[in-house]
């Protein structure tokens, strides 16, 4: 049955079997990138084109977060304006990218990873240094 | 406050179950350190409110009402950015999950090194934080967090000056110029339209307030400056003070232009800490899709029983092997879920991801060992293979993953068919039927805590000073895992202290419910574990050498302190090895010979010194995995019970010897071997100071660990050396660097590093900032610019992209070079020395 369960559920009847970590990409300096080479765990769970896809999606999105652009020239002055207190009410640029890789890293996983037995993580939540990607035993096969 | 919650954040991931909460600092309230802040905001809202009270009136009427207004405004930017300054997350990274540092070997090199812009950086593996520090990251001693873009801890603001909040300090630092400056200059102006009327209330309140704007106002602009020159040049006052790029290229730097308008018009960057996490809800149902999914795959899986399965998934795991060997590289050792790709990890992961992660202590992570009992034929093929290679770090690991897989698989009741029932008997038997239960149930818990098997810990090769076998024999038996797996965790963060330079020994994590972080812990895990460990310490004695480096990895849990101790500890071992194993293997209960008989039967395939389980156990009615038996299936425990007897004597030393030689053959550890024989175990390793030095790694072990130890014994031993290698030159460029730490401070007129006491002289300020920046990692830098680990390291750990790969190197460069051979300095880009051992 084809059930939505949080994640802790899930992991009752679907073990974790391994994880794999993206490391970032430090070539072009201190922006956040990640590595698209492909990890060899995953080479027969998920093709290497998608995977590739989605880590050069989530590079393009933080390379816009981290733009220095014109919004962010203007929320920096505003900030200042303001004493600061701006922040109080308003997100900033570099939050409101974030939501959106949170979304797209949800869709990613609704659409491609989970069929696939496979779970990418936020990196925000390991400080930007890693994409972790769980993969999931198919308990199921070996039953 | 957010401060304060900046500061204890980091330690967040100790002791809640999600790794990002912010749970209050275990530190003691230490009041210095709010002195300079405090001084610092009463002089600045003192001194203000005094102009503001006793100057300005007569100033707005004489001259205009804009001159107030204009303090106003400049106090208020002062006032908003120092308060942003102290109060906002200087960009603290959560400590690593507990999986994440899996990935890496326990004995990864100190060091890893990426090349940013084509200039090699070094990233330094944070002890405590467990995992290798950014680019410009550096670990603050004040705060005990990893900072990202680390600048210094300023005790004016205390707190640490970070990506985030440098740009607020930075123009705190420009505010409080221009309002010094104006204060002083409009209190001047007051004091020259009244040069008659000087003993008036208000002259003698403008006079004292230019004082301390004047004797404020030298040591601010100069730090000003400072950081004027830094920003423009885009270094960190880190970077400035140890002279990171002082004779090569800074490869942060994108022109003057570029690096101000990131300074002060990028996007306030992201707090990493106190983050919500939005639950993702995610529909998880197997079968799951594959790229080339093979009928024949599928049908092989719903069809077996279990054996065959897993025989399978060992079979693919090693035709992966094979085709990871295809890469450019020497193929690195298959990762531990590459091996075994269908095995259960589940409780592991579910323990370590949904309790807390476990605590921060450097001393203790439980790294699973090998399991004997599950699936010891396609572990002997894996390790077969793996030995072949020659691989022991990531074999080691990879073993100890599997093992922790195995440890899983064999815990799921009627999961795996034959040998866990063995095994389950086995440990009934001898250790009491209640322990076995609950060891199943054990989770990943702790780094994987050898599953349910009691004692799988690597705590066998736990350190002297923790595996007194009184202790761990007098320990009550509690079969709770988290015992067990805090008692291995304990014993196999012992036993990798002694691997100085491996990021494993600051790597451990241990068991959740471990919240301490010194060596005390454990003697607690030691308490707590009882049965468990002890029946543990021989099978996980076993289970280490499968696995390699792995299950060193959580023996070396030992924190960054220890690795000193115990380097010295596996030198000393290293050279009187056989006069020494006997004595680490007498540690070993004799309780665990009956288990560890077992499991070494069973893991016979691998290549575990036997001599040492014999060794310890000495308990001769204990089947003996037949000494120096290569091949990769393991027979029947019980059947080998009489040939044990008679390598007995000479599988003594085995598991220096096995340890040593990578390609050593999978040997069978006699388990039962009398702890207190010295038996000429020496096998066929031929490296016997590696060896030794792997012998030496558990002191305490009982048991030689098998197939794995060997391989990470060798690594260990590598790695031992690369370390001390690493310390002489940190000791040597310590002087240097402590004395460009103080060069730096010493042209602010500084006084000792350190000192929250704040003086009048506010150049106090700017070397004491400096100071205090420099000197929480004066010692990283000093080892980071002066002492890395040999250049097989940084190489290796740059060019091959999985993490394994410096392992081999690592198991190369020991054999190849002589213990304290002659190192050749050499300096790279970006004034980073090498040392090239010649």
């Amino acid at each position: 049955m084809a059930e939505t369960h949080s994640l802790q559920d899930m992991r009752q009847q679907t073990a974790i079997t391994a994880k794999v970590f993206i490391q970032r990409d430090y070539s072009s300096g201190t922006m956040c990138q990640f590595q698209t080479k492909f990890p060899s765990e995953l080479e027969n769970r998920i093709d290497k084109q998608q995977f590739e896809e989605t880590v050069r999606a989530l590079n393009n999105m933080y390379a816009e977060a981290e733009k220095l652009g014109s919004q962010s020239y203007i929320e920096g002055c505003l900030a200042c304006l303001t004493a600061y207190t701006v922040f109080l009410c308003m997100e900033t640029h570099y939050e409101k990218v974030l939501k959106k890789i949170a979304k797209y890293i949800q869709e990613q996983n609704d659409k491609i990873y989970a069929p696939r037995g496979l779970l990418l993580t936020d990196p925000i939540e390991r400080g930007l240094r890693v994409v972790e990607i769980t993969i999931f035993e198919d308990r199921s096969l070996t039953r | 406050m957010p401060g304060s919650s900046s500061k204890s954040g980091g330690r967040g991931p100790s002791s809640s179950p999600l790794p990002h909460a912010v749970v209050p600092s275990s530190r003691p309230l230490r009041p210095s350190r709010y002195v300079p802040v405090s001084a610092a905001a009463f002089f600045l809202v003192g001194s203000t409110t005094l102009f503001f009270c006793f100057t300005c009136p007569w100033l707005s009427e004489r001259f205009s009402v804009a001159v107030p207004i204009y303090n106003g405004i400049i106090f208020l930017f002062v006032l908003a950015n120092f308060c942003m300054a102290t109060f906002m997350d200087p960009g603290i990274f959560p400590r690593a999950e507990e999986d994440e540092d899996k990935e890496d070997d326990f004995r990864a090199p100190l060091y890893k090194t990426v090349e940013i812009r084509g200039i090699q950086v070094r990233m330094k593996w944070c002890s405590t934080c467990r995992f290798y520090r950014p680019p410009r990251c550096s670990h603050c001693s004040v705060c005990d967090n990893c900072v990202e873009d680390f600048d210094h801890h300023c005790p004016w603001v205390n707190n640490c000056i970070g990506r985030r909040n440098y740009r607020y300090f930075f123009l705190f630092l420009l505010s409080l110029t221009a309002h010094i400056m104006a204060v002083f200059g409009f209190g001047l102006l007051f004091i020259l339209y009244h040069r008659q009327n000087i003993d008036r209330l208000h002259a003698i309140v403008t006079l004292a307030v230019m004082c301390v704007a004047g004797l404020f106002f030298i040591p601010v602009a100069g730090l000003t400056g400072f950081h004027i020159v830094l920003v423009a040049r885009g270094r960190t006052t880190n970077e400035q003070v140890t002279g990171k790029f002082r004779g090569g290229v800074n490869p942060f730097t994108s022109g003057c232009w570029k690096n101000v308008s990131h300074v002060l018009c990028s996007s306030q960057a992201p707090r990493y800490l106190g983050r919500k996490k939005c639950a993702q809800s995610v529909s998880l149902q197997p079968p799951f899709l594959r790229p080339q999914l093979t009928e024949a795959q599928l049908a092989a899986k719903i069809l077996d029983n279990g054996i065959q399965g897993d025989l399978h998934r060992s079979k693919s795991s090693l035709e992966m092997m094979e085709s990871q060997s295809c890469d450019a590289e020497p193929p690195p050792p298959p990762k531990p879920e590459l091996r075994y790709p269908g095995i259960t990890r589940g409780n592991t992961e579910e323990c370590s991801l949904l309790n807390k992660a476990p605590p921060t202590p450097t001393m203790y992570k439980y790294r699973p060992t090998y399991s004997p009992g599950k699936n010891h034929t396609a572990l002997t093929h894996a390790y077969a293979n793996q030995l072949s290679r020659g691989e022991s770090v990531g074999s080691a690991r990879d073993s100890s993953s599997s093992t922790s897989s195995l440890l899983q698989a064999s815990q799921q009741p009627g999961f795996r068919s034959q040998p866990s029932l063995d095994r389950r008997e086995t440990s009934s038997e001898r250790v009491g039927g209640g322990g076995g239960g609950e060891r199943r149930e054990v989770g990943r818990e702790g780094g994987g805590g050898g599953g349910g098997i009691p004692g799988y810990s690597l705590g066998g090769r736990s350190y002297p000073s923790f595996s007194d076998p009184t202790v761990l024999s007098g320990v009550a038996s509690r079969s709770s895992s988290s015992t067990h797996t805090s008692a291995g965790t304990v014993h196999i963060s012992e036993a990798t202290t002694a691997s100085a330079s491996f990021k494993s020994l600051a790597n451990q994590t241990p068991p959740p419910h471990h919240p301490s972080r010194n060596g005390s812990l454990s003697y607690d895990s030691l308490l707590a574990g009882g049965d468990e460990f002890d029946k543990g310490v021989g099978v996980s004695s076993a289970a280490p050498d499968v696995s390699g480096g792995r299950p060193c990895t959580p023996a070396a849990g030992g924190g960054y302190s220890s690795p000193f101790l115990s380097s010295q500890q596996r030198e000393a071992e290293m050279q009187s090895q056989s006069s020494q194993s006997p004595h680490h293997h007498h540690r070993s209960s004799h309780h665990h010979h009956p288990f560890l008989h077992h499991s070494s039967s069973s893991t016979s395939s691998s290549p575990p010194p036997p001599p040492e389980r014999e060794r310890l156990l000495g308990e001769p009615h204990l089947p003996v995995a037949p000494a120096g038996q290569t091949s990769s299936a393991p027979p029947p425990s019980h059947h080998h019970h009489h040939h044990h007897h008679h390598h007995h004597s000479h599988h003594h030393h085995h598991h220096s010897s096995s340890s040593s030689s990578t390609s050593r053959p999978p040997r069978f550890a006699a388990p039962h071997a009398a702890p207190h024989h010295a038996y000429p175990y020496r096998t066929r390793s031929t490296d016997t100071p590696l060896g030794s030095s792997s012998t030496t790694h558990p002191p305490r072990s009982p048991h030689p660990p098998p197939l794995g130890k060997s391989l990470s014994y060798s690594s260990a031993a590598a790695a031992e050396m690369q370390y001390r290698l690493v310390r002489k030159a940190s000791a040597s460029a310590g002087a240097n660097a402590a004395g460009v730490g103080g060069g730096g401070g010493g042209g602010g007129g500084m006084g000792g590093g350190g000192i929250q006491v704040p003086k009048d002289e506010l150049m106090q300020m700017k070397s004491l900032s400096r100071i205090n920046g420099g000197q929480p990692f004066s010692s990283t830098s000093t080892s980071s610019c002066s002492a890395p680990s040999s250049p097989s390291h940084p190489v290796n750990a740059s060019a091959p992209p999985r993490v394994a790969c410096p392992s081999p190197a690592l198991m190369r460069s020991p054999a190849h070079k002589p213990q304290g051979s002659g190192v050749k300095k050499v300096t790279g880009v970006g004034g980073t020395t090498y040392e090239i051992s010649v």
